[in-house]
């Protein structure tokens, strides 16, 4: 016997969560576009998607955010911090890619120096994951080691079950057994099975790409030039990666008074790199799309442990000329180390 | 004055306030300033850890932050010295700011020279153009405690006579008996009184050829320099573990979360921005 | 012999007989429906050269890209109609040399591919002429005639709830050979003329400037409007800038490689006062 949560009661529980003063989020599709978006009413959750089109990131490291608030007097300057928000969420229907993304970047924010922008925020969120029951041909977890079911920076993973009427319970952490306490009584024991998580075929051997790209000999591979030639220089890979992290600092305002952000910024673009000198460390595409590579399964796994890759596959999915780390990982697992 | 809108935390990415008491011209387009802390707070972290090497970032609010090293030594913490080239939108409201002017301050960040394995050692610095601040503040924290290490020698060279740094203490340097300095400009550089060497920094230190036995040699240049200073010491015999130089990368955290200092596997905010010559060749030349 | 199969003789004649050094053209994509961007650089390569309705990515970007043409050599490339119109422009901003470019030209009628006779952008004169005369027709969409329904206030709620969507990945920019820009002045900061921030105000700011940098020039590909992540209908603002520019100045965009800019020419007996 385990724990269930019937879709019928799923309205039950957003308002119960609500009441209790959370913010509700989960996928929402509006007209062409779907995201993790605030919700009042389960009605509104679209759980049918493979995955929304942004990932979850945006919501524990915004798009553009302020930092700091500054005013500029005769003889001082008041310095005013805008603090990380405090309140208490929920996100409803993550995907396991989405939420894993997460947990991979979580080391890198805390690397000595401790970013509370996106701390504060992981503390106060609960992520309820959804198993993956549909995939698409861009779903590539299973390649990075990871699965539609994967636990990796969730809080609780839901099951569907195999009718289709709810899902099995699997709590994770603390943050996930007390978000789910308010709404024991909303829950029932069952011996319902669950539904078989989707079969996501492996698309490349990631211990060979590995390999490959940890040889010095490789980085200066026409391999690169070849790959990245129809690579058009955009940031919709990078933005809308779930674990892409690189940011901008940029002040608005005027000398007297204006505003600190912290903005998205991308590793594509040309003028992430250049030097005031003119030099540019990685002056053509093909330069940026190896670091891109390089950094997410060579350089980030090497300090921390993990690929900066969850397999969302949305790098793909998204790309306007149909490029993509899957393309990329194929072909270099077909190449001797 | 510094306050929170709500709450106790610590935003890693706040600057500390600088006054700016003191500035001076360095050469054409390049200047010095002197900044003292506002917030006793920000100057005891500073005086805690700050050592010769590391870096800061140096801001003008509604400019945003640039990077430099700390140009002076870890033997006077009183206040920070940095000297720059204005060249963009930071470095241009730096250079206009007067003095009583406040600017902020971020860091020290990244790592530092090892001195204190320099001990008993002989140095040689080797140094081009807007180059020498990083190695003038190992400088002055060698010979703030001169005792401690062997012969001093300092290559430094500019493209012409104006554009070299420092030119009050480059005569201090050369009066200094303890010094032995080599100052050279470019072919075509000179002015019509120059009475030092012309020719290009590696040939000039191939000239002087300091002995490799028991030195450390410290360089910083721009990378072609470095490129072929790295080479005349190699046929001076000097070994790559012993040969420290200093990598700037465009920076905006400091604190290795932006992405963009990477060279390889490097995080050069995190790891550098001090490398010996032997981890400078392990990394990947074309990403330099 | 289909369509597809004569345009791969003729790329591997073009490329045996050292006439181009490469062919822009496409290849299959991850999905059925997708089709990547393909070079090809010897006949063999052109196996892989796929040509169907499916064809609609505007690749004349490539050309400009990376000092591919520095050489002085020829390339070939598959454009359709608006991307004849597109590499016309790029002449005539001075952009490219006509003269290396080859044109593949093809055109898609629903699910239909046919072939246009030509080979260089001069060729199809006669073809864009009657596109300029079709444009007042081909430039309708019902969607803008809703918008123009609206009054201001609402008609800016409608777009500040499409940029608020945006990101700054600026794929649109990326994708769309109009914005050739070594330094596009997003990227320019002493001043920062426009906000890199992706809030409402930087997200108009971006929009509604790469509107009016398009206007006179766009020539509707579509490649904004497909590579946006966010799927902002960026065709839309393009459109009604490409409707007031034939209307105001009779000025269709990409009529041939000699034709002015409309925005930045000047004559001195212009009409309008304002600009003396």
């Amino acid at each position: 016997m385990t724990r269930i949560l019937l879709s019928d009661k799923l309205d039950n529980c957003v308002a119960r969560w609500r009441k209790a003063g959370l913010t509700v989020i989960g996928p929402v599709k509006k007209e062409t576009f779907s995201s993790y978006a605030v919700v009042e009413k389960a009605a509104e959750f679209d759980l049918g998607l493979v995955l929304p089109d942004r990932s979850i990131k945006g919501l524990f490291f915004p798009q553009t955010e302020p930092m700091l608030e500054y005013t500029i007097k005769k003889q001082a300057i008041d310095t005013k911090d805008f603090a990380p928000p405090s309140d208490k969420r929920i996100i409803f229907g993550a995907r396991p890619c989405d939420a894993s993304g997460l947990a991979i970047d979580d080391p890198l924010f805390g690397w000595d120096y401790k970013d509370e922008y996106w701390f504060q925020r992981r503390n106060e969120t609960v992520i309820v994951s959804i198993a993956c029951t549909r995939a698409d041909d861009f779903c590539m977890c299973t390649s990075l080691k990871l699965a539609p079911d994967s636990t990796k920076g969730s809080d609780v993973l839901l099951r569907p079950l195999q009718n289709n009427k709810g899902w099995l319970v699997q709590e994770l952490t603390d943050r996930g057994r007390e978000a789910f306490s308010q709404i024991a009584d909303l829950l029932q024991e069952g011996s319902e099975p669950a539904a078989p998580t989707v079969v996501v075929a492996e698309k490349f051997n990631l211990d060979a790409c590995v390999a490959w790209l940890q040889n010095p000999a490789n980085f200066d591979s026409s391999f690169w030039k070849e790959i990245s030639m129809r690579c058009i220089g955009c940031a919709s890979c990078t933005f809308l990666c779930p674990t892409c992290h690189c940011f901008d600092f940029q002040d608005e305002g005027d000398t007297y008074s204006g505003i600190r952000r912290k903005n998205w910024d991308s590793c594509s673009f040309a003028l992430f790199t250049m030097h005031t000198s003119g030099h540019n460390p990685r002056a053509t595409q093909s330069a940026r799309w190896r670091q891109r590579i390089m950094h997410k399964f060579n350089y980030f796994p090497g300090k921390f442990s993990v690929n900066s890759c969850s397999g969302c596959g949305r790098c793909s999915r998204q790309c306007p000329v149909d490029m993509g780390i899957t393309e990329t990982l194929q072909a270099i697992s077909t190449l001797k180390p | 004055m510094t306050e929170n809108i709500q709450g106790a935390h610590q935003n890693i990415y706040k600057p500390a306030i600088m006054k700016i008491v003191d500035r001076h011209d360095e050469a054409p387009g390049v200047r010095t300033l002197k900044l003292e802390f506002q917030n006793p707070a920000d100057h005891e972290h500073f005086k805690q850890t700050f050592r010769t090497g590391m870096f800061g970032l140096y801001g003008v609010y509604g400019e945003g932050e640039s990077t430099f090293c700390v140009a002076s030594p870890e033997t006077r913490k009183d206040y920070i010295e940095c000297t720059f080239r204005q060249s963009g939108r930071v470095t241009s409201a730096l250079a206009s700011a007067d003095i009583g002017d406040l600017v902020t301050y971020r860091g020290p960040y990244g790592n530092r020279f090892p001195i204190e394995n320099f001990y008993g050692k002989n140095l040689i610095f080797v140094s081009g153009g807007i180059a020498l601040p990083p190695t003038r503040s190992v400088i002055w924290s060698c010979l703030d405690q001169r005792e401690k290490f062997g012969k001093i020698t300092i290559v430094y060279g500019a493209r012409t006579v104006a554009d070299l740094v420092y030119k009050h203490e480059l005569e201090e340097w050369e009066k200094r008996d303890d010094v032995d300095l080599v100052l050279t400009v470019d072919p075509g550089g000179e002015s019509p009184d120059w009475k030092h060497r012309i020719g290009f920094v590696p040939t000039v230190l191939e000239l002087a050829a300091p002995s490799p036995d028991n030195c450390i040699a410290v360089i910083c240049g721009p990378p072609i320099m470095i490129k072929f200073t790295l080479i005349s010491l190699k046929k001076l015999g000097f070994e790559e573990a012993n040969v420290y130089t200093t990598l700037e990368n465009r920076m905006k955290c400091g604190v290795g979360k932006c992405g963009r200092c990477n060279v390889g596997s490097i995080y050069v905010c995190k790891e550098g921005p001090v490398f010996t010559a032997a981890e400078v060749s392990r990394m990947p030349a074309a990403d330099l | 012999m289909t369509i597809q199969e004569q345009y791969k003789t003729r790329v591997r004649e073009l490329l045996s007989s050292g006439t181009v050094k490469m062919v822009i053209g496409y290849k299959a994509g991850t999905t059925a429906d997708r089709r990547r961007p393909l070079f090809i650089r010897t006949p063999e390569e052109a196996d892989q050269l796929l040509l169907d309705s499916a064809c609609i990515a505007n690749l004349s970007g490539y050309l400009i890209a990376e000092g591919l043409l520095s050489d002085e050599k020829r390339v070939g490339i598959f454009l359709k109609p608006d991307g004849i119109r597109t590499i016309n422009i790029l002449a005539a901003e001075a952009q490219l040399n006509i003269e290396q470019i080859i044109v593949l030209g093809f055109d898609i009628t629903g699910q239909e591919v046919t072939a246009l006779q030509g080979e260089t952008a001069g060729d199809f004169s006669a073809l864009i002429e009657s596109i300029k005369e079709g444009a007042p027709e081909a430039l309708k969409n019902p969607l803008i005639d809703q918008l123009e329904q609206l009054n201001p206030k609402e008609r800016f709620a409608y777009w500040q709830a499409e940029f608020s969507r945006c990101i700054k990945c600026y794929a649109c920019r990326q994708a769309c050979p109009m914005c050739y820009c070594r330094r596009c002045i997003v990227d320019c900061n002493q001043p920062q003329w426009v906000n890199t921030s992706s809030h409402t105000l930087g997200n108009f700011e971006w929009n509604i400037v790469r509107a009016f940098h398009l206007s006179g020039r766009c020539v509707g590909c579509g490649n904004c409007d497909r590579a946006c992540p966010v799927n902002i209908p960026l065709r839309l603002i393009n459109a009604r800038m490409a409707q007031e520019v034939l209307g105001s100045f009779d000025h269709l965009a990409g009529m041939s490689d000699t034709q002015e800019p409309v925005l930045a020419s000047f004559k001195k007996d212009d009409s309008e006062t304002f600009i003396l």
